[in-house]
């Protein structure tokens, strides 16, 4: 029998609206061992981590946030870009950007910029590391997180507080109160445009083979890469490159602290930085759902869908789904199947390599340096749903001699 | 030129499709089909696509 997903039916409910709400809770375990989806206030749930991998990447499913400008009735730069921007492109438009962009993310350049993110982690460490305490979001995430993007954009590191400014700014457009900040988000798409425009016209006069040097390249043929999707595209790697990173270092130190066994084995054999990168992110993503939204109506597994049905993929639910993860306790060490926590199909996260290789090289290091990293002090929490993380994280640690 | 997918960790996201489509497709039934013996001509978008695959699944030999 086809049941429809607007029908109540006897699929559970989880109630996203509500503050306190949270991805790891019993409510949505229990909900994932019943039923592969569950009804929300915003359209359907999918738990599982078979459905999350086929959804991801189904045909009758679009990228989700698109409207998001126009459900908050707001128009002006931000708008403009958010709607042409790559991620909420769909088709020949997005495989076009796409393939543009895909020489200035390759795994190549990015092996290129390692040394200069090991240098970055250090020299934010050196400055806490005697101390045996810091707030790990504002004295290491941080600024590594924007250090790295510097990094990539060929900035100085100086400019780094500049630039989580704006991006944070920016990143308000993403919140509840969209429309009332919207001076602020306007002010700060306007700077960050000027910065990529500055960057551009750097690279015309000095071409290079770095980050915006291959962008530059790409839009020699403007009928591929125009100049405004040129600019937008920087801006993108800008606004979704810092709070993500920002946020999943966060969590990762966060997790460790939880599981000191494996934060001493990491610092032993470093090696497994790469895997610690992974099992973190499988079991604390920051971006704890991706959204789709139906283009047509279809039936999944029975369920019919109706069209502009909004789905909301839990990437932390599949993670830790235990038919396919049975023994999830957090190993660096075990051999796992991928995550969904940079998403997947056609919008798989572009700066993957960049986020990985930058991860990899922080927790290797971090975890060489402060031994024994405790809590101390009450951190403060971004919602555990949506893209979640730490605000701030107070740890102790052994001061280095 | 050889082109190899392990099918054992490709996820089917379809970047190879998006990064190199005269090379790698998608059949009715959402499977990954792909040339195994491309020619030289097409080498670059074949790395591109090996660059590309979030898994690292692709090897060209
Ligand atoms: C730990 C860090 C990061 C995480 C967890 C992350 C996560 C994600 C996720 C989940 C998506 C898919 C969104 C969706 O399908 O709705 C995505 C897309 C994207 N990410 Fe990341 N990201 C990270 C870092 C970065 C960095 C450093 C950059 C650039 C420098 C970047 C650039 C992008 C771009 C351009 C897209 C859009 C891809 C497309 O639509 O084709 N990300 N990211
Ligand atoms: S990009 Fe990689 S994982 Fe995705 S379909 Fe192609 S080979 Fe498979």
């Amino acid at each position: 029998m086809t049941l429809s997903a607007l029908d109540p039916g006897t699929a559970p409910y989880l109630d996203l609206s509500d503050p306190t709400f949270s991805i790891r809770s019993e409510p949505v375990r229990q909900a994932r061992a019943a039923s592969w989806y569950a009804r929300t206030p915003y359209g359907l749930a999918v738990l599982r981590y078979d459905d999350v991998q086929k959804l991801l990447r189904h045909p009758k499913l679009r990228q989700g946030s698109y409207l998001w400008p126009q459900h908050n009735d707001v128009t002006g730069k931000f708008a403009t870009w958010w709607m042409s921007m790559l991620l909420c492109q769909e088709g020949d438009t997005h495989a076009r950007l796409r393939r543009m962009a895909n020489p200035a993310f390759s795994p190549k350049l990015i092996a290129d910029l390692l040394p200069k993110f090991q240098a970055l982690a250090g020299r934010l460490i050196d400055r806490f590391a005697k101390k045996g305490e810091c707030d790990f979001i504002a004295e290491f995430s941080e600024p590594y997180a924007t250090g790295v993007i510097c990094d990539l954009l060929g900035l100085p590191f100086e400019k780094w507080r500049e630039l989580a400014d704006i991006a944070g700014d920016m990143g308000l457009a993403l919140g509840v109160t969209f429309k009332r900040d919207l001076p602020i988000i306007e002010a700060a798409t306007e700077k960050l445009f000027a910065y990529a425009e500055e960057l551009v016209a750097d690279r015309r006069a000095n071409p290079s083979d770095d980050f915006i040097g291959m962008l530059v390249k790409a839009n020699a043929d403007k009928a591929q890469l125009s100049d405004q999707e040129l600019l937008d595209m920087i801006v993108l790697a800008i606004f979704g490159g810092i709070d993500t990173t920002r946020n999943q270092l966060g969590l990762a130190m966060s997790v460790f602290i939880d599981h000191p066994d494996q934060w001493a084995l990491l610092a032993e054999r470093p090696e497994l930085g790469k895997a610690a990168v992974e099992e973190v992110m499988r079991v604390r993503p920051t971006v704890t759902w991706v959204t789709r939204a139906a283009t047509e109506t279809f039936t999944y597994n029975d369920l019919e869908i109706p069209q502009g049905t909004t789905l909301h993929l839990f990437s932390q639910s599949a993670g830790t789904d235990p038919a396919v993860f049975p023994d999830a306790g957090f190993d660096i060490t075990a051999e796992r199947k991928a995550h969904f926590g940079f998403g997947g199909g056609a919008h798989h996260c572009l700066g993957h390599f960049i986020a990985r290789g930058d991860m990899t090289e922080a927790l290797k290091l971090l975890a060489r340096r402060l031994r024994n990293p405790r809590l101390n002090g009450e951190a403060q929490w971004l919602p555990d749903s949506g893209n979640t993380g730490a605000i701030s994280l107070p740890i102790a640690f052994d001061p280095e001699a | 030129m050889k082109v190899h997918v392990d099918m054992s960790i490709c996820l089917l996201h379809g970047q190879c499709v998006i990064a190199a489509p005269e090379v790698f497709s998608f059949d009715d039934e959402g499977q990954l089909q792909w040339l195994a013996d491309v020619d030289d001509g097409l080498r670059a978008d074949v790395e591109a696509a090996a660059d590309a695959c979030p898994e690292q699944a692709i090897r060209i030999d």
